[in-house]
């Protein structure tokens, strides 16, 4: 709760540094700001609150998701460089404030107690999201993605706030513990079909927003015209609060009525699974395929997030992190990467040929590519195999048999095109001068490597945590 | 009851209209009535804050801009292409299929009788004052936030509307 005033001032405070005309202050503001962020954010640790007429709830659940998300947010603003000394062309004070107010609305989404909260908090993110993928604007593509994120992410906010009003209407609260408890007496047949029909309507504006199939088109469009950094940001950031939302949610205040929803959820999982890879598979850019990749990514999560067992928060937030980390370590390598290329050539090129040779003067970027390639595809010893493992034991454990058999064979496919990127850095003939890395990129390049190779080996560090 | 009847029958009719009628400005005309016959509704429903905010919002300030864009956007010469029969018949069935949905639950739902309720009729609910202490009291914490929306998007509107200099490219 701290968090979310501390971060309101913060991105004022930001704008206001704007005025000095002085660029090189505005990163080392945001980074400590973040931190004073997350320092407030653990503050409420082991202490479960009620804020403001049963608004928010901080328990250790929200502090966690919030972490997460704090983490990722410090990451990507450590990898942003300042936007460049291009002064005509950004605004970093603007990207900055707005990057700290979206992260206002996430973490309204992991501790809402009201539904009122829920949407206040997704509209925050989403409108923040839809100007950071404009920001690009002499680039058509990041034109056409926030013009086309915004028509359908306003189209989908409609349907969750009508499925919001519907729920209201049949349970006439709008707190999610209240509506839980009437949803649990309803549900011995007497449930007003009002409340199926808006339980299916907020799952699928939640669903829209984390990207899961059949609501995923807008996906790969948005992640390639977007800027990379904000691609980063919106990969991450979004995804984590979304599934702490629906987890809270779907374990939470829907579990009266597990059985209306449970298998279109089931269905829409081994959908999201199967298109998010094998689209994947086909793609020539790099970006486009981490935008396949993050839908793969939104399948597994859905996996676990329909239980209601007590360590099903704990895969999540491991798993968000996880695939958090090595994210972001792949955009930070593939914006320095385009960034030479782009000089010779008008067209930015984000296609998998642009690593070609990476590995000869660049051994840095290479391993830091390959780690957090080996992550996303979940191969041992790195925090991506562990997250998958978690979550799959999880469904084991639960007997959801088809969807676990479709998500292990999906991750077998993801190895295919993970590896591209890996062959490409290391066998394949091509010239990428020797990249000169700040300082700043290069510790957090170094800090995510290993933070994912750290906790491939020793999960419980966190996962004991969590 | 009578005059409930009739101002459905009317709402009903301007909102069909808004979709029949052939001239895009006619249109926009009878969606300002339809919000005019929807702020009667609120005023049935005792709610008198919401009739005035939505003649001044919508009626008012959100109509006239639309208008305007219609005006300046020269309709005639830049008409959208007729839609095929296969879309049509295709944004019928959905269309249809959602309706025929929402009918049978508000069919089958049972909402509870003003009997039910305490049978207490409070004539103060609507009032600026009550809404006001709830909005201020209970909802504190919302109303503070969406500031930060509003703040999100203007600060964006800005960003983004500010023409940029230099060549576009793809």
């Amino acid at each position: 709760m701290n968090s979310i005033i501390a971060l309101s001032l913060f991105g004022i405070a930001n704008l206001f540094l704007g005025f000095l005309n002085n660029r090189k202050i505005l990163l080392p503001a945001t980074l400590a700001f973040v931190l004073v962020a997350l320092g407030l954010n653990l503050a409420d640790w082991n202490q479960e609150y009620l804020w403001f007429n049963n608004m928010l709830r901080t328990n250790n659940l929200s502090v966690n998701f919030a972490s997460v998300i704090l983490v990722a947010t410090f990451l990507v603003v450590a990898v942003s460089r300042g936007f460049g000394d291009d002064e005509e062309h950004t605004h970093p004070a603007e990207y900055y404030a707005i990057m700290l107010f979206s992260v206002v609305g996430a973490i309204m989404m992991v501790t809402f107690e009201n539904l009122i909260m829920l949407f206040v908090g997704l509209e925050i993110l989403s409108v923040s999201m839809y100007i950071l993928t404009g920001t690009d604007k002499r680039n058509l593509r990041s034109n056409e993605a926030a013009l086309k994120y915004f028509l359908m992410g306003a189209f989908a906010t409609g349907i969750l706030l009508f499925g919001i009003a519907l729920i209201y209407g049949a349970t006439g609260s709008f707190n999610i513990h209240g509506i839980e408890a009437l949803v649990l007496t309803a549900a011995g047949g007497s449930a007003p079909a009002l409340l199926y029909i808006g339980i299916v309507m907020v799952i699928i504006g939640l669903l829209f927003k984390v990207s899961a199939a059949p609501f995923h088109f807008w996906t790969p469009d948005v992640y390639e015209g977007a800027p990379a950094i904000f691609t980063a940001f919106m990969s991450t950031v979004v995804k984590t609060a979304g599934f702490a939302a629906l987890f809270r949610l779907l374990g939470g205040a829907f579990t009266g009525v597990y059985g209306t929803w449970i298998y279109i959820l089931y269905f829409l999982t081994m959908l999201t699974l199967i298109i998010g890879n094998i689209t994947a598979v086909y793609q020539q850019s790099f970006k486009r395929m981490l935008a396949y990749s993050s839908i793969s990514h939104a399948g597994y999560l859905m996996l676990t997030a329909t239980a209601k067992v007590a360590h099903t928060q704990s895969s999540i937030l491991f798993y968000s992190l996880a695939y958090s980390v090595a994210t972001i370590s792949a955009f930070a390598v593939l914006m320095v990467v385009a960034e030479t290329k782009e000089s010779n050539a008008e067209k930015t090129n984000e296609n998998f040929d642009i690593f070609n040779g990476l590995a000869k003067n660049n051994p840095l970027l290479a391993f830091v590519l390959t780690v957090s390639m080996l992550s996303l595809a979940g191969i041992p010893l790195t925090a991506g195999f562990w997250g998958k493992f978690f979550i799959f034991s999880d469904a084991f454990q639960r007997g959801i048999v088809v969807p676990l058999v479709v998500a292990v064979l999906m991750s077998a496919v993801g190895i295919y095109y993970y590896f591209k990127a890996i062959i490409s850095a290391y066998f394949k003939e091509g010239d990428v001068p020797a990249i000169e890395l700040k300082p700043i990129y290069k510790i957090t390049l170094i800090v995510t490597t290993l933070l994912t190779i750290v906790l491939g080996i020793a999960p419980d560090l966190v996962k004991s945590i969590f | 009851m009578q005059f409930w009847y009739f101002l459905t029958a009317l709402t009903l009719l301007s909102a069909l209209m808004v979709v029949l009628s052939k001239n895009p400005i006619h249109s926009v005309l009878y969606l300002v009535f339809t919000f005019f016959c929807i702020s009667g509704h609120y005023v049935l429903l005792n709610a008198q804050f919401l009739m005035a905010v939505n003649i001044i919002v919508y009626a008012g300030a959100i109509m006239v801009l639309f208008l305007f864009v219609i005006m300046m956007l020269d309709l005639r010469r830049n008409m959208p292409d007729s839609k095929s029969n296969l879309t049509k018949l295709a944004g019928a069935i959905l269309g249809g299929t959602l309706l025929v949905i929402l009918v049978a639950v508000m069919r089958k739902t049972q909402f509870p009788q003003f009997s039910q309720m305490g049978g207490k009729f409070d004539t103060q609910t609507g009032m600026v004052e009550n809404l006001g202490q709830v909005l201020f009291r209970d909802y504190l914490l919302p109303f503070e936030l969406v500031s930060i929306l509003f703040f999100v998007a203007m600060v964006g509107a800005v960003m983004l509307g500010k023409r940029e200099a230099g060549e576009r490219n793809f």
